[in-house]
């Protein structure tokens, strides 16, 4: 199977993806997953530009929700990377047997708590969280494949059952 | 002609440390500001460095890391309306050092141009002669 990892990650395509990620699981394609991405060439081109070694295709999200199957089956290693956890489980609501998701990085905002270094959430995204889990999705968090990832739900008590 | 500008766009404390080598060697630095994307998203990073380039009306230089990363990326994306704010990414200690001397000798495209050919030159790899 062509998908090795799902990420979300709200830095998209950047250093950590590229070099780390893409050396550990001899990534060949990057799939975007984001609808402010995908409405704008230029973002694109931006993006595209972030690895230069590896095919770069930036979907919005019910794009990506439909290209899942067809992805899977081309040749060559793929991560999916969505931006945060709504676009998670719109890609799973739109129809996409997505397996797991690795929360690389959702970094500070208003209104989010602190779950480990990289990621902060609100409650909306523990709700978008709660869902898949419900759904049989996987939710590990790990920004590096140096680290080793640990479960959301033991990391966030709120998350789980 | 005036001073170029510049900001530093680096992971972690890599541009605080660039700028504390570059004062060692060149002497105390003013006009160059540092910031770190430790734990921005790309969404504020972008907000962080348009709100700093905004204070040049004439230009300048983001100065970054690593090309491809975040950094540049939100350089690129808070300078996407201001053609006289110019990216440069890899930037190195003797680039950051030639852009001190010459921040003030040329027009911005071209003390980037500078940069980018003093980073790349300065890496080198030689072996010492035998005794």
């Amino acid at each position: 199977m062509s998908w090795r990892n799902q990420r979300v990650d709200d830095r998209l395509i950047h250093g950590q993806v590229v070099v780390a990620w893409g050396a550990a699981l001899r990534l060949a394609r990057l799939v975007v997953a984001d609808d402010r991405s995908a409405a704008n060439g230029w973002e694109r081109e931006l993006l595209a530009s972030a690895a230069p070694d590896m095919r770069v295709t930036v979907l919005t999200v019910s794009e990506a929700a439909a290209a899942w199957d067809e992805e899977q089956r081309a040749p060559g290693a793929a991560m999916l990377i969505v931006r945060d956890l709504r676009a998670a489980r719109a890609v799973v609501e739109g129809g996409a047997a997505v397996p797991s998701f690795t929360l690389g990085g959702l970094h500070y905002a208003p209104g989010k708590t602190k779950v480990n270094e990289y990621v902060y959430l609100d409650e909306a995204d523990r709700e978008d969280a709660r869902t898949l889990l419900r759904r049989g999705v996987t939710l590990e968090v790990q920004d590096v494949p140096a680290t080793r990832p640990q479960p959301l739900a033991l990391l966030d008590r709120a998350v789980g059952p | 002609m005036s001073r170029i500008p510049a900001l530093l766009v680096t992971h972690a404390d890599l541009g605080a440390a660039l700028l504390r080598a570059a004062e060692q060697i060149y002497g105390p630095v003013d006009g160059v500001e540092v910031l770190s994307n430790s734990g921005l998203s790309r969404a504020d990073l972008e907000r962080e460095i348009a709100a700093r380039v905004a204070r040049w009306p004439e230009g300048g230089l983001v100065l970054t890391d690593f090309p491809g990363g975040s950094c540049q990326q939100g350089g690129l994306l808070a300078a996407r309306d201001r053609p006289e704010v110019v990216v440069v990414s890899g930037i190195n200690l003797p680039a950051l050092l030639d852009y001190l001397h010459n921040r003030e000798q040329y027009p911005c495209g071209e003390l980037a141009e500078r940069l980018k050919a003093k980073a790349q030159d300065s890496v080198r790899v030689q072996r010492a002669r035998p005794a």
